[in-house]
C-alpha cells in the first residue's frame, strides 16, 4: 500500500538527524551533524538542491516547516544552543530570526497550529521551553520561557491541534449561537523530557501552566506527537522513550489520560509520527528500523510494516 | 572565621613570552628533542618556530588537509630527532625535518577510525605507539612501516583515547579507554597485564613517572588527577581534585630536572572567567592539596603544553610552552623559587582535607548546611574576590570583590529557609564604587540567579558570585574570553560542553515523518556505515556523552564523525539514506478521488451515482458499495422532497436513513477515512435545494452566510413574516443581509405586511437535514479537515465547495469589519446598542425607530435602514430617503 516515490542522497557529510517535507510536499529539508541544513526541490520526483543553509555551529538536531500561509519558513535547532528561523524570499533562503537564549543544546522545535499565528516552541537540554510568538506585521518576536519545564532537559514537543471539538459549550449553546463554536480555543502542547514524564501545558492568560504530568515511561522521553484531530471526541498523544516503549495516551476531557502501551521494541525508540488522519503511526528507533502501526476498527493496533523498505510489499486488509 | 586568601592561594605567574599567531588554527604542539624547534600543526599549516631565536619569523608549510591534526609528536631520541609523527583522521604520517622543509617519510596505515594519540618510545629511536577510537593500539617500528609490529586489541567498546610508554624501562604501555586504564607489557603483547578502573569519567591524559617505573598519573573529566602504582592498582595512591571540579585535560610530571612537580591543564566550566584557563603547578607530595602556582594569561582553553630544558644548561630552570585556543603561544618558567615551594610542600605535614573527602563532594549532593557550602567554595578560584568573611552562626558573609577597577563590598544574609525556600539577601555596603545604574543592574541579576537556583533547592553563593563578577566585567567592558568562546563553539562543544553532554539526548540517526499530504519520509543510517561501537551494545545509549569518543578523542574540533565508513575519502558521504513514500493509500485519502469527486447539491442521486463511478474507476470497491447505498437514500429523499409543501410537515421520509448514515460516517471517521466521511456529510448534511439553486451567484462569498441565508429565506417564505429578525449577536447576518435580500427581492413578490414584533421573532429552526443537529460540530470538523487536505493538494475549488457546507462560520480573519460609533460616547460597538451608555446606535432613516434586528447601512452615505424598510423604499426609488442626501444607495445595495 506504500509505494516509493523516490530515494535521495542528501549529500550531507555526516549523519542526518531529521528530514521533513513541507506542507504541499514540494520541498524536503534535511539536517545533519555536519552543521548544515539542505533544502531539496522534490516536485514531480525531481531532487534539485535548492539551498544549503549554514548558520549553526553544531550538529542540527531538528527542523520543522511553518504553515505556508506565513511564507516558506523553516525552523531549526542545534547543539550550539541556537534556534534559527529561515525564510525564503525570491528563491533566496536567509536567516529570518535567531534565538539564542538557551543555555544548552536545543533538541526540539515545533510550530503551533497556524490558526494561532506563527508560534514556535523550543525545548532545550537546559530544561526550559521557549515559546516564540511572531507578530507577522512587524516581524518582531515575543518570547515566553517556561523555566525548568523538565529537570535535566526537554527532548520533544508537539502542539495540540486546534480543530478539537470544544467541550465547554454544550449542544444547545452551539445551536443557538454558532459563533461560539469557534470561541477562542485553549492552546495546549505536550512536551517530553529527561524526567521520564510527558507534560501537557496549557495557556492561561499570558502564562503557560502545567496541566498534566503523565508518568508511565521509566526512562527519557525521546519524542511526543499529538495526533491530528478529525473531530472525534477523543484526543491522543503518542510518546516514545529510551525505555523502548511507545505509549498512546488518550483522553476525552483533558482531565483523565489513559495510557496504552503500543509495543516494547528491541531498541530505543526515537521518533513517532502520526499520519494526517491519525490512523497510522510511524515509529523509528535506534535499530535503524521503521515501523508503521495501524489501528483496526476495534481499537487494536497492529504493525502493518516492518522497515519501510519492505513496506511496499505489505498489504493491509 | 576570617581567611586571608593570600595565605593559601597559589602563586600567580604570568607568561615570560607571548606570541599571537592568528589564523594559524593549529591544534597540536610539539617541541623537538633538542629544544630548538616548536611545531604547531593544524589543518592548513605546519608552523615551525625557532626557539633559539624568537625574532626569526615563523616557517609555514602548507598542508591543506581536509582533517584536523589530532596529534603531533617529535621523536624523543637523539638518533631519530628529526622525525615527527602527525596524526590526521585514520592516518599517521611520519615526517623527517631536513634543513629546508619536512619530507614525508612514512605513512602508517592500520587504524580504521580517528587516531587519538601518539607516543614515541624513549629508548628505541624507531618505535612509536598509536591509539585510536577503533579500540586498537598499534606499535610501529619505522624500519618496517608497512604494518604494526604489535597490535594491542582492547576487547572493549570504548575507543582508546590516550597511549603512553613507560619512561623508565619502556616495557609497559598504558592506554586509556573511557574511564579505564589498561597496562600492557610489550614483551607479552596480546593481553593487558593490568586493568585499572581509574575514573568514572573519561580519562584525558596519561603520564608515566620519569623516575619510578610503576607509577603513572591520569587526568580525567571528573576533575581529578589520580596517582597509580601499577603493582597495586586497586586504589589510587593519591588523588588531587581541581578547585571547581573542572575537567583536567592534561596532567604531566615535570621533567627530572624539576623535582616533585606536576603540571595540569584545566578545562574551565562553561561561563567561567579567563583566570581559570590556567596551567596549575602542583606539588608531587602526598599531602599537598592545593596548587602551588597558577600560570595565568590565556584567554581561552589551553590545548597542549610541552616542557623544555634550558637549552644552554646554565640553570635547572624549565620552560613550559603552551598553545591555546586563543591562538597564542606562551612561554612560562619553572624557576628555583617554584622548585623550593614544591619541595617544601613535600616536607610539610599539613593536616588539610583528605583527598578522598575532597573528591567525594564531586558527587554534588545539594548541601543544606551553610558551613558545608562555604567549605566547598574555593574562593580564590573566583576571579576578583579579594577577601571574604563568613559567619555561619549569624548566617551572613561579607565579600570584597575587585574587578575592572570597581570595588564591591557585598553583604550576604542567609535566611533560615536557605537554600530550600528563600534566597539569600544581597546588599552592597558602603565602600562600593558602583554607580546607581550599574548597581541596580547587578543587584537584579544577583537576585534572579539566586532565586532560580534556590527554586531548585540548590546552594547559590558560588554561582551568584561568579555571575556577579562576570556581569561586572561585561558591563564595564573587557570580557574577551566570552567572545572568543562564541567564535569557536564547536571546540567548546568538544571540551567544556562535555560536562553536560551526558544530559543531551543521543542523536537520532533514523526517523519517520508524515507530511500533510500523505507523503511519508524516512531516513536511516546508511548501510555502509558501521554501527558505532558502544560500551553497552544491547541498546542504543541515551546521552550524547556516549559518543564523546568521537568528539573528545579528537579534541581539536574536527568533525564529530559518528559512523565513518571504511574508505578514507568518503566521497559518496552518507549515501542514499532518505526515502520518500507515497502513503496516501494507507491513509485512505486519495488524491485521485479528491480530484474527481463531484458535488451536485441540486441532484443528490446523480451526485452519488457519479461518485460511485469515480470510486469504481479508481478501484475502490468498498466505496462503490457505499455510494450505491447513498444513492438509494438520496433517491428516497428526493422523491419525498417534492411532496413537501409545508415547512412544518418536514419529517424524515426514511426513518432509518439517519441512523444508518450516522453509523456509516462514524465508521469511516474511525477508520481515518476522512474523505468518505466528509463526502457523506456533504451529501446528506445541511442542504437546501431551494437555496443552492437560488444563491449560486453568491457562492463565491464566505461560507458563513450560508446558514443564515438559509434561515432567512426559509422564514421569509412563510406568509406571515416577510422580514426576519436575526440573532442579534451574529454579525455575519448584518454583513450578508444585503445580498440575501437582493436575491430575495428578485425572486419573490412579497406582501407588504410587516410588524414591529419581528424583532422578537424566534427562529423556529426546523431540522431539515437528514443528518440531525446533534453531531453538527463533528460533521463540520470532518468537512474542515477534509478541506484542509484538499488545500494541501491544491484543489482549491473543491475545498471551497466543501467549506460551503460547514454550518458554523469560520473565524473572521482580516476581512472588513463593520463597527458602529456611538453618537454620544464615541465608543465603537458591534452590538445594536452602545455598551457604554445603553443607547441604540442605529436608527432607521425611513421610520426613525431604533434598529434592533437586521440592519443595513449604505457604505457611501452611512444611512441605516430596517431591512424591510430598505426593501420597501428601494423597490421604487434609487436615491437615499434621507432629506438632502443624494446618495444612490440602491446601487450600493445591489438593487438596481
Amino acid at each position: 500500500m506504500v509505494s516509493v516515490l523516490q530515494t535521495l542522497d542528501s549529500g550531507h557529510e555526516d549523519l542526518i538527524h531529521g528530514a521533513e517535507i513541507d506542507y504541499y510536499g514540494l520541498n524536503l529539508a534535511t539536517c545533519s551533524s555536519d552543521n548544515t541544513i539542505k533544502i531539496f526541490d522534490i516536485k514531480n520526483g525531481g531532487q534539485r538542491l535548492k539551498a544549503d543553509l549554514k548558520g549553526h555551529a553544531g550538529p542540527v538536531w531538528q527542523i520543522t516547516w511553518a504553515h505556508p500561509r506565513f511564507g516558506n519558513i523553516l525552523a531549526s535547532c542545534s547543539y550550539d544552543r541556537k534556534v534559527i528561523l529561515w525564510k525564503e524570499t525570491n528563491g533566496e533562503w536567509t536567516k529570518y530570526y535567531e534565538y539564542n537564549n538557551h543555555d544548552s543544546s536545543v533538541n526540539s522545535v515545533s510550530f503551533a497550529p497556524p490558526e494561532y499565528g506563527l508560534i514556535l516552541a523550543c525545548g532545550s537540554s537546559d530544561g526550559s521551553i521557549s515559546i516564540l510568538t511572531c507578530n507577522t506585521e512587524t516581524g518582531m518576536f515575543d518570547v515566553k520561557k517556561i523555566p525548568n519545564a523538565h529537570t535535566i532537559g526537554c527532548n520533544a514537543l508537539s502542539w495540540c491541534p486546534s480543530a478539537l471539538p470544544d467541550s465547554t459549550f454544550d449542544q444547545k449553546g452551539k445551536q443557538t449561537n454558532p459563533n461560539n463554536g469557534v470561541a477562542a480555543q485553549i492552546k495546549r502542547f505536550a512536551s517530553g523530557g529527561c524526567d521520564n514524564a510527558v507534560k501537557i501545558w496549557k495557556e492561561d492568560g499570558d502564562r503557560w501552566i502545567e496541566e498534566h504530568k503523565l508518568e508511565v515511561h521509566c526512562d527519557w522521553i525521546r519524542d511526543v506527537a499529538w495526533a491530528p484531530s478529525i473531530g472525534l471526541p477523543s484526543t491522543r498523544i503518542a510518546s516514545c522513550s529510551q525505555d523502548r516503549r511507545v505509549i498512546i495516551w488518550s483522553t476525552e476531557d483533558f482531565a483523565l489520560w489513559t495510557p496504552t502501551i503500543l509495543n516494547t521494541f528491541d531498541d530505543v525508540v526515537w521518533n513517532v509520527s502520526w499520519s494526517l488522519t491519525g490512523n497510522v503511526l510511524g515509529v523509528s528507533g535506534g535499530d535503524n528500523k521503521i515501523f508503521l502501526y495501524k489501528e483496526n476498527n476495534d481499537g487494536i493496533w497492529s504493525c502493518i510494516s516492518e522497515d519501510a523498505e519492505n513496506a511496499k510489499d505489505v498489504r493491509h486488509t | 572565621m576570617e581567611i586571608e586568601i593570600e595565605e593559601k592561594s597559589p602563586v600567580i605567574r604570568t607568561a615570560e613570552y607571548c606570541m599571537n599567531l592568528e589564523d594559524l588554527q593549529a591544534t597540536a604542539l610539539s617541541i623537538n628533542y633538542t629544544g630548538q624547534y616548536l611545531l604547531l600543526a593544524g589543518r592548513r599549516h605546519l608552523a615551525l618556530k625557532n626557539l633559539y631565536d624568537y625574532t626569526e619569523p615563523l616557517k609555514l608549510f602548507n598542508r591543506n588537509s581536509k582533517f584536523e591534526v589530532s596529534c603531533a609528536e617529535f621523536a624523543i631520541c637523539n638518533n631519530s630527532s628529526a622525525f615527527c609523527a602527525i596524526a590526521t583522521s585514520q592516518l599517521i604520517e611520519v615526517l623527517k625535518w631536513t634543513e629546508s622543509s619536512p619530507v614525508l617519510e612514512y605513512s602508517l596505515r592500520a587504524h580504521t577510525r580517528v587516531v587519538t594519540d601518539i607516543d614515541w618510545h624513549s629508548k628505541h629511536p624507531y618505535m612509536l605507539a598509536t591509539c585510536s577510537i577503533d579500540t586498537y593500539t598499534h606499535l610501529w617500528d619505522l624500519r618496517d612501516p608497512k604494518r604494526p609490529i604489535l597490535s594491542l586489541s582492547a576487547v572493549c567498546m570504548s575507543g582508546a583515547t590516550q597511549v603512553g610508554f613507560n619512561r623508565v624501562s619502556g616495557n609497559f604501555i598504558a592506554t586509556a579507554h573511557d574511564g579505564d586504564l589498561r597496562i600492557w607489557d610489550i614483551r607479552k603483547g596480546s593481553r593487558p597485564v593490568q586493568y585499572i578502573t581509574a575514573h568514572l569519567n573519561r580519562i584525558h591524559g596519561i603520564n608515566w613517572s620519569h623516575t619510578e617505573e610503576s607509577n603513572l598519573i591520569t587526568a580525567s573529566q571528573d576533575g581529578s588527577v589520580k596517582f597509580f602504582d601499577i603493582n597495586n592498582p586497586r586504589r589510587a595512591e593519591r588523588i588531587i581534585t581541581t578547585p571547581t571540579p573542572s575537567p583536567v585535560w592534561r596532567a604531566r610530571y615535570t621533567p627530572p630536572a624539576f623535582k616533585e612537580g606536576l603540571v595540569t591543564i584545566i578545562v574551565p566550566l562553561v561561563g567561567s572567567e579567563s583566570g581559570e584557563n590556567s596551567l596549575l603547578l602542583w606539588s608531587n607530595s602526598k599531602n599537598s592539596q592545593s596548587p602551588i602556582c597558577s600560570f595565568t594569561g590565556h584567554n581561552d582553553v589551553i590545548l597542549d603544553f610541552a616542557y623544555r630544558n634550558d637549552p644552554y644548561r646554565q640553570s635547572n630552570d624549565i620552560e613550559i610552552f603552551t598553545w591555546s585556543r586563543d591562538q597564542t603561544f606562551r612561554v612560562w618558567k619553572l624557576d628555583k623559587e617554584l622548585q623550593k615551594l614544591c619541595i617544601q610542600n613535600t616536607i610539610e605535614t599539613e593536616n588539610g582535607e583528605s583527598a578522598l573527602e575532597y573528591h567525594q563532594r564531586n558527587s554534588t549532593q545539594p548541601s543544606c548546611s551553610l558551613q558545608h557550602e562555604f567549605s566547598i567554595i574555593f574562593f580564590p578560584s573566583i576571579p576578583g574576590i579579594q577577601k571574604y568573611e563568613l559567619d555561619t552562626d549569624k548566617r551572613n558573609a561579607m565579600i570584597r570583590i575587585v574587578a575592572n577597577g570597581f570595588i564591591i563590598i557585598l553583604q550576604v544574609i542567609f535566611p533560615s529557609g536557605y537554600p530550600f525556600s528563600s534566597p539569600p539577601i544581597f546588599e552592597f555596603c558602603p565602600g562600593t564604587t558602583l554607580d546607581d545604574n550599574l548597581s541596580l543592574k547587578l543587584m537584579k541579576s544577583l537576585k534572579d540567579s539566586s532565586a532560580s537556583r534556590v527554586k531548585k533547592g540548590k546552594a547559590c553563593l558560588e554561582h551568584c558570585l561568579r555571575a556577579l563578577v562576570s556581569d561586572l566585567k561585561k558591563e564595564t567592558g573587557g570580557d574577551k574570553a566570552h567572545y572568543l568562546r562564541l567564535q569557536s563553539p564547536r571546540l567548546e562543544g568538544a571540551l567544556s560542553k562535555a560536562l553536560s553532554d551526558s544530559l543531551i539526548p543521543f542523536p537520532k540517526t533514523s526517523g519517520v515523518r508524515f507530511n500533510a499530504t500523505g507523503i511519508l519520509v524516512t531516513f536511516a543510517r546508511p548501510f555502509t556505515a558501521k554501527r558505532f561501537s558502544l560500551r553497552n551494545q544491547t541498546t542504543t545509549p541515551r546521552a550524547l556523552s556516549a559518543l564523546s569518543g568521537g568528539y573528545l578523542g579528537n579534541v581539536n574540533g574536527s568533525k564529530p564523525v559518528f559512523y565513518p565508513s571504511k574508505d578514507i575519502d568518503r566521497k559518496s558521504s552518507t549515501g542514499v539514506s532518505i526515502c520518500i513514500y507515497d502513503a496516501s493509500k494507507l491513509l485512505m485519502v486519495s488524491r485521485e478521488l479528491a480530484e474527481n469527486y463531484v458535488i451536485i447539491p441540486t441532484n443528490l442521486p446523480r451526485m452519488c451515482r457519479k461518485n460511485r463511478e469515480v470510486a469504481e474507476e479508481f478501484g475502490r470497491a468498498d466505496l462503490v458499495q457505499t455510494w450505491s447505498i447513498a444513492e438509494t437514500i438520496a433517491l428516497a429523499l428526493a422523491s419525498s422532497d417534492f411532496e413537501l409543501s409545508d415547512d412544518e410537515m418536514f419529517s424524515s421520509p426514511n426513518p432509518f436513513a439517519k441512523t444508518f448514515l450516522e453509523a456509516l460516517i462514524n465508521h469511516y471517521a474511525k477508520l481515518g477515512d476522512v474523505q468518505t466521511a466528509a463526502m457523506l456529510c456533504v451529501t446528506f448534511g445541511r442542504y437546501y435545494q431551494e437555496i443552492s439553486s437560488r444563491t449560486s451567484s453568491f457562492s463565491t462569498k464566505s461560507n458563513t452566510s450560508h446558514l443564515h441565508a438559509q434561515r432567512l429565506l426559509k422564514q421569509s417564505v412563510s406568509p406571515y413574516h416577510t422580514v426576519t429578525a436575526m440573532d442579534v449577536n451574529s454579525q455575519s447576518v448584518i454583513k450578508y443581509n444585503a445580498w440575501v435580500l437582493a436575491q430575495h427581492l428578485k425572486g419573490q413578490t412579497r406582501s407588504n405586511s410587516w410588524s414591529d414584533s419581528l424583532d422578537d421573532f424566534r427562529i423556529n429552526e426546523v431540522n431539515r437535514s437528514v443528518l440531525g443537529e446533534s453531531n453538527r460540530n463533528f460533521y463540520d470538523n470532518l468537512k474542515k479537515f477534509y478541506a484542509d487536505i484538499l488545500y494541501c493538494y491544491n484543489l482549491l475549488p473543491a475545498r471551497a465547495l466543501i467549506l460551503k457546507f460547514v454550518s458554523s462560520p469560520a473565524a473572521f480573519s482580516s476581512t472588513v469589519e463593520f463597527v458602529t460609533e456611538c453618537q454620544i460616547c464615541k465608543k465603537t460597538s458591534k452590538s445594536p446598542s452602545c455598551l457604554h451608555c445603553k443607547k441604540f446606535l442605529l436608527y432607521c432613516s425611513y421610520c426613525q425607530l431604533p434598529i434592533k434586528g437586521s440592519a443595513n447601512s449604505c457604505l457611501s452615505c452611512s444611512h441605516s435602514f430596517h431591512t424591510a424598510h430598505l426593501l420597501e423604499w428601494f423597490e421604487n426609488h434609487d436615491v437615499c430617503p434621507v432629506a438632502g442626501c443624494r446618495c444612490p444607495c440602491a446601487d450600493n445595495f445591489g438593487m438596481t
